[in-house]
């Protein structure tokens, strides 16, 4: 009879420390991600190789119904703008599109893709300081909703329609004091100093420009309620303002996005999850001061809203592979994966929740996880405690679903495959794998 | 390598130098290892007991034990080898 093996971990050795205890009380069990809407992450990474982007459907759905929900119980006219620059993979923006999101993009590329899917010109926000002539001149030409973002495109706008002689439908961005920190003044037009007031006046004034609305963004990853609470009263006060001067009433107020999603940032002491502010409470507080404000209830004005980050953070995964186990001179724990800040942009301020893909080693030690880049810079968590794993095991990074397929680099290394698993739980490939080819045919030698 | 005298091991894994007054705690297998150590067993003798009680190839365990003894040494529990040689 052959006496069967023990199970082996890895044998470690950990310091005590005496002092302040953890302010996560005793440890847990490690949590781990095995699956992802059903399909293994090793049937995935043997798939579709590693590392790799997996994308839910079905999350992206339930996280846009929950926030439809929150504000359409609470106000009478509301409309969501899918905000491009946050992840603008064609299969994602469908999604959000089947669902009756609008588009809102910030450059003549975004706007070409949003037209390329079918999205009518007259449901796209043009925002951002960057709108070229021939950027606006489609905007016009589709009707589009145009943000204005400062006085010198107002005036090429006047000049620009008077030219082509087709009216444009615009809207400023007004920038305000919301009592946050900091304040982003940088954009549109100021209400504080007048400057946004003057710049309504202007457009009434103008033959050609029919002001639709008022659009606002007050910032990144705000967890104050009450910061957009001031910036709807803010924005309700111009909307009267303008009925009362020119008796005439705007179709839509937009107060932007900058809803904070579950990730927890650099310096937090508390995990985002705890922390954040739920869909139904910035909902409540929006709601809330356009309805108690001076506007006529008959007259309210539609709700735009363009939150990106907290409709598709969630929905996206990175799925990476163990390269190597180091211990640094000073005896800590590192460990190289295969996916590092070239893919995942947001790990500068979030730190991103790593976790292995089985229920592996109880032992946990503090680590720094690296990325697979030749250089310093890449650090995927400078500390996170980690169980023991080895070359080769496969681990899931949650909650990257916003700004990293849009701002990852081609540095290095070619950029992964993207997979989204369908709402009846197919995973396809929106994104192919780069290849050498991908990157030599933008280029040309110089013939000798 | 050779366990200095003023570090004491607990049968459950807790292990306290009075030279220095910090102690450690070992998960199971580290209390086995530190143990077979203190007994001054050579390598290929530790190896042998390892990979006959456990699930575990020989270069996994040659991995993990020297990166154990290396911690060992950082942390002062084994006594540093002469500084003439270089390691």
């Amino acid at each position: 009879m052959t006496m069967e093996k023990s199970t082996y971990e890895k044998p470690v050795i950990n310091k005590i420390t005496a002092g302040v205890p953890s302010k996560f009380g005793l440890p847990v069990k490690p949590k781990y991600i095995a699956a992802i809407d059903g399909i293994a992450v090793s049937a995935l990474i043997e798939k579709y190789g590693s590392p790799l982007f997996v994308f839910s459907e079905k999350t992206i759905k339930t996280t846009y119904a929950d926030a439809r929900r929150a504000f359409e119980t609470r106000y009478p006219k509301v409309q969501f703008a899918w905000s491009y620059k946050t992840n603008y993979l064609d299969a994602i923006c469908s999604v959000f599109h089947d669902e009756g999101a609008w588009a809102e993009v910030v450059s003549g590329f975004e706007f070409e893709k949003a037209l390329a899917l079918g999205v009518n010109g007259s449901q796209i926000l043009f925002n951002g300081p960057e709108k070229s002539v021939e950027d606006l001149t489609l905007a016009i030409n589709h009707n589009a909703c145009i943000h204005i973002d400062h006085f010198d495109e107002l005036y090429l706008l006047i000049e620009l329609t008077r030219k082509l002689d087709k009216t444009a439908r615009v809207a400023i961005r007004v920038n305000m004091d919301t009592g946050i920190y900091p304040m982003w003044d940088r954009f549109g037009f100021n209400y504080e100093n007048g400057e946004a007031w003057n710049a309504i006046n202007r457009i009434m004034l103008a033959e050609k420009l029919d002001l639709t609305g008022l659009h606002t963004h007050i910032g990144t990853y705000i967890m104050a309620t009450t910061a957009y609470a001031v910036a709807a009263a803010k924005l309700a006060n111009l909307y009267m303002a303008i009925h009362r001067k020119f008796n005439y009433w705007l179709k839509y107020l937009d107060l932007g996005g900058g809803f904070a999603s579950k990730n927890t940032l650099k310096g937090s002491y508390m995990p985002g999850s705890e922390t954040c502010p739920s869909f139904d409470e910035y909902a409540e507080a929006i709601s809330n001061a356009l309805i108690s404000s001076e506007i006529p209830h008959e007259n309210l004005p539609a709700l735009f809203l363009e939150t990106g980050r907290a409709l598709i953070d969630d929905a996206g995964y990175l799925l990476t592979t163990v390269l190597a186990n180091k211990r640094l001179s000073t005896g800590r724990r590192s460990m190289v994966i295969d996916a590092g800040v070239n893919l995942l942009f947001t790990s500068f301020w979030y730190n991103l929740g790593v976790y292995t893909s089985n229920p592996g080693s109880d032992q946990v030690e503090e680590t720094t996880i690296y990325g697979p880049l030749c250089m310093n810079i890449d650090v995927v968590r400078d500390a996170i405690n980690f169980p023991h794993v080895k070359t080769g095991d496969q681990l899931v990074i949650e909650r990257v679903g916003a700004y990293n397929v849009t701002q990852w680099m081609q540095f290095i290394t070619y950029r992964p495959n993207v997979v989204l698993i369908t709402s009846n739980g197919n995973a396809h490939v929106i994104r192919r794998k780069e290849n050498l080819e991908t990157i030599k045919k933008q280029e040309s030698k110089i013939e000798k | 390598m050779k366990i200095i005298k003023e570090i004491k091991i607990s049968d459950n894994g807790f292990v306290f130098n009075s030279n220095t007054g910090d102690s450690f705690s070992l998960n199971s297998t580290g209390l086995e290892l530190i143990q077979l150590i203190s007994q001054e067993k050579e390598i290929e003798e530790i190896k042998e007991v390892f990979t006959t009680r456990f699930d575990l190839d020989e270069l996994t365990f040659e991995k993990d034990f020297y990166e154990f003894c290396s911690l060992l040494k950082l942390h002062g529990i084994i006594a540093r080898e002469s500084t003439s040689e270089f390691n």
